[in-house]
């Protein structure tokens, strides 16, 4: 009996470092295969895992490093940046934590650290990730905010844009259509003022429902900004 | 030998309680000894302890099956388990260690990007980009592992370069990569956002219900 308590707690005990030394190795095969150098690799491994041990998804910074490889940037500045990128999570993470969420999710941590980075402030991110129903919507509420912020509604705006969606019950669609809401009352003159009392009263996504219908991807082909013409150029859904 | 191997037919019809023939005197003295005895058996049959119907039953329940019922009526069989709570919470911080630190190499690069993936749905998504003087024009994102060349457009009319994606719902980031060199952000983007590098990403926020344009 004491040797199979001993077997437990040994196999407690390395299981931990064991699946970091793993996880690692997972990060290193993943950029390899993407053909980044191996001592690259490695080093982004070795962040990767550090942050990893501090509950900072990995998957994120693998992420990064291998857009900075797609885009021809130096290995200095791609560890550099994967090394901020992951203390701005560890940031985001406490900053999630404070909401209440004492294990968040590696998809909130990142849709935080990203808002941050656009400059939404740690107690907005708590104020979005509170009112929050539900742990799956908080990240994409994040998402939104941030491009809302984006688009100059400024962080308070986007923020009480999108406390006011959740608090009204709308439906992920409804929350993920607000960027492109806010887009077309921007371009139609609204001021951001204007923008958030008109989506916060319910003018938004319905109104553009019936616009979206008629569209179907057969907008007329788009001019370009450099051309000198309105920016009409986009993304046009066909489903 | 046994007395019922000297019996013939009819001191079996006899025990029967049956019509019988003729019977030795030696089988009728073994007979009546059977019945006799079998007498004393269901005497004390009906003196049993109560409990020892369930003492029984629980000596079966917990006998250990042989080896000759085979495994599989080994791993069929039910049986009681004993468990001391102290290991079972071992057993279930082991399992929690386990699946939180596994290796996530199989997982695809786009579910472990920023990106949100929120739902199963996809949409398609028409990139345009104006670049006349361009000899090739693709789109480079979180949500093609940002390969240069994985989505070409198609130059239309007017020097401007198209193409459409079905993407999940959720926030994308990306950039135009004109000539296989040059990275530009989307003028009409929802949002341009620091890439970490010194350059600006495009951010499109895709909803189940599409969207209009950026």
């Amino acid at each position: 009996m004491t040797a199979i308590r001993g077997a437990w707690v040994a196999a407690c005990l390395l299981v931990a470092p064991a699946a970091l030394t793993a996880q690692a190795a997972g990060v290193e095969q993943r950029l390899e295969a993407r053909g980044v150098p191996a001592g690259l690799a490695r080093e982004v491994a070795a962040i990767a895992a550090d942050a990893s041990a501090r509950g900072v998804p990995e998957g994120p910074l693998a992420d990064k490093a291998i857009e900075g490889w797609a885009k021809q940037v130096p290995a200095p500045r791609i560890v550099s940046a994967v090394r901020r990128f992951a203390q701005e999570m560890s940031s985001a993470r406490e900053a999630v934590r404070g909401a209440g969420i004492e294990v968040p999710s590696g998809q909130v941590i990142a849709a935080a650290a990203e808002a941050m980075r656009s400059g939404m402030r740690p107690e907005q991110v708590r104020t979005v990730v509170r009112a929050a129903a539900a742990a799956d919507i908080a990240a994409p509420g994040l998402s939104v905010a941030a491009a809302l912020s984006a688009q100059g509604l400024g962080g308070d705006q986007a923020v009480k844009i999108v406390v006011g969606a959740m608090r009204n019950h709308q439906s992920m669609a409804e929350l993920l259509d607000l960027p492109s809401v806010a887009r077309e009352m921007h371009d139609q003159g609204m001021s951001p003022g204007d923008i958030e009392h008109r989506i916060l009263d319910g003018g938004g996504s319905g109104q553009q429902d019936g616009k979206r219908t008629g569209d179907h991807g057969d907008r007329p082909p788009s001019v370009p900004p450099t051309s000198g013409h309105d920016h009409e150029t986009g993304h046009l859904i066909a489903r | 030998m046994r007395d019922r191997d000297v019996f013939g037919a009819d001191a079996h019809r006899y025990l029967d309680g049956e019509p019988f023939g003729e019977l030795s005197g030696a089988e009728f003295a073994a007979a009546d000894r059977l019945v006799a005895e079998a007498r004393e058996y269901a005497q004390r049959l009906g003196n049993l302890d109560p409990a020892l119907d369930e003492a029984v039953m629980a000596a079966v329940r917990d006998r250990v099956p042989s080896r000759q019922h085979g495994r599989l009526d080994w791993l069929l069989a039910p049986r009681t388990v004993r468990v001391r709570p102290v290991w079972a919470a071992v057993l279930a911080v082991a399992a929690a260690l386990v699946v939180w630190f596994a290796p996530r190499a199989s997982v695809p690069a786009g579910q472990g990007a920023p990106s949100v993936r929120t739902a199963t749905d996809t949409v398609f998504v028409r990139f345009e980009l104006a670049a006349p003087q361009a000899r090739s024009v693709s789109v480079a994102g979180s949500f093609n592992g940002w390969r240069v060349g994985a989505l070409t457009m198609s130059r239309t009319a007017g020097g401007v370069w198209s193409a459409t994606v079905a993407l999940p719902v959720g926030e994308h980031r990306y950039e135009f990569v004109v000539d296989s060199t040059q990275w530009v952000p989307d003028p009409t983007a929802h949002a341009q956002v620091d890439d970490g590098f010194g350059g600006r990403n495009s951010v499109i926020v895709v909803g189940p219900k599409g969207l209009v344009r950026s």
